[in-house]
Order: structure tokens, then C-alpha cells, then sequence
């Protein structure tokens, strides 16, 4: 599955940081509000 | 990010999440917000920041650079049901515009509430285009280009 416009988002599970804590995030969580996805090239470069 | 964050709450405002995402671990995450990121905003980037270390995730949304191993610049705005309306892709060197990002927001939330489309350089209040056959070969009548600027 590939990322194309007007196709459903491919979901995923990745581990995250927030709060001070570690815990997974899943895309298909969100489904029911719009979701903002950025991708950035390295922690210590500008966004 | 910090861009992004300083936005957050009018993000928010509009019911939108934001998910970011980089190859770097979780642990190097912890160590940006804490040294870096939380002196720029008050409080650090409050949405959650995403370890893709194989890429995997990247790659699926084309935007894995196996040579560099990163995630380059990728933006994509996804809707309440789970389907991608818009993305945007950038080298590293230049950054995002966020204030583009929420308009594009915007726009894609009154197409969905109202089943308008917005032409160029949209805004809230700007006119709108109901599309239909009555329309075709009357744009001109409706709008004008330098409405894309005004």
C-alpha cells in the first residue's frame, strides 16, 4: 500500500514521545478527526 | 516542529491532531524536547513525535531516503475518515508553511461540509465554486484570478 491522495491513509503503529513518557501511537486511533502527519528529517534540524 | 507547536492550539481548534515523525529513537526525541525544543515553545511540542527508526513508515508514504536514512520533509493532511487529501513533500533544506498547511485545512473542511470547491489562494469568507454543469465555461463569471491574491 502506498500514500496517494484521495486513497485511505496506510495505517500504522509507531512508538512515540509525549509528556514525558514513552507509548505507542496508532494512526487508525485518530480516525474520526483530522490528522496533521509530518515527517522532518532528524531530531536537531529545523521544521 | 516549533512552528508547528506554536500553532498547535488553533490546530486544535479546527479538531485536528498532529503526528510527527522522524528515524530518530524515542530516547533522542526525549533529548530535543528537553534541551532544545521546550526553550523555543513554552512547555516543548505538546502532540506526539514518532520513532520510525527502520522507516518503514516512510517508506509506505514515499518519503524514506534509504541513502540518508531519514524521513524527508513529508506533510499529509488526512480526514476524519481516514483518507489522505493532501500532501506535500520537501527537500530538507526549505521549510514547511504552516499558515498554508491550516488553510489548506480549512478549505478541505468547508469542501466537506458544504460540497463547494475552493479556487486558488482561498480563504474563510472568499467566494467558493458549486460545481455542476451549469458552471462549466462560466467560471469567468464567477471568479477572477486576482481573487487567488486579494
Amino acid at each position: 500500500m502506498v500514500a496517494r491522495v484521495g486513497q485511505a491513509a496506510p495505517d500504522f503503529e509507531a512508538s512515540a514521545f509525549l509528556d514525558g513518557v514513552f507509548k505507542n501511537v496508532k494512526l487508525s486511533d485518530f480516525k474520526g478527526q483530522w490528522v496533521v502527519l509530518c515527517f522532518y528529517p532528524g531530531d536537531f534540524t529545523f521544521v | 516542529m516549533t512552528a508547528v507547536a506554536v500553532k498547535y492550539q488553533e490546530l486544535k481548534g479546527l479538531g485536528v491532531e498532529v503526528l510527527a515523525v522522524s528515524t530518530d529513537s524515542r530516547f533522542s526525541h526525549k533529548i530535543w524536547q528537553e534541551e532544545e525544543l521546550s526553550k523555543m515553545v513554552p512547555g516543548g511540542v505538546p502532540f506526539p513525535m514518532l520513532s520510525d527508526q527502520a522507516g518503514t513508515i516512510g517508506t509506505v508514504y514515499g518519503v524514506y531516503d534509504a541513502a540518508a536514512g531519514v524521513d524527508i520533509r513529508g506533510r499529509f493532511i488526512i480526514d476524519p475518515d481516514g483518507v489522505i487529501q493532501a500532501m506535500e513533500v520537501l527537500t530538507p533544506p526549505v521549510g514547511r508553511n504552516v499558515s498554508e498547511l491550516i488553510r489548506q485545512v480549512k478549505a478541505f473542511q468547508h469542501v466537506r461540509a458544504t460540497g463547494e470547491a475552493t479556487p486558488s489562494g482561498w480563504q474563510p469568507g472568499k467566494p467558493t465554486l458549486k460545481p455542476g454543469p451549469e458552471l462549466a465555461g462560466k467560471v469567468w463569471k464567477e471568479w477572477k484570478p486576482e481573487y487567488a491574491f486579494s
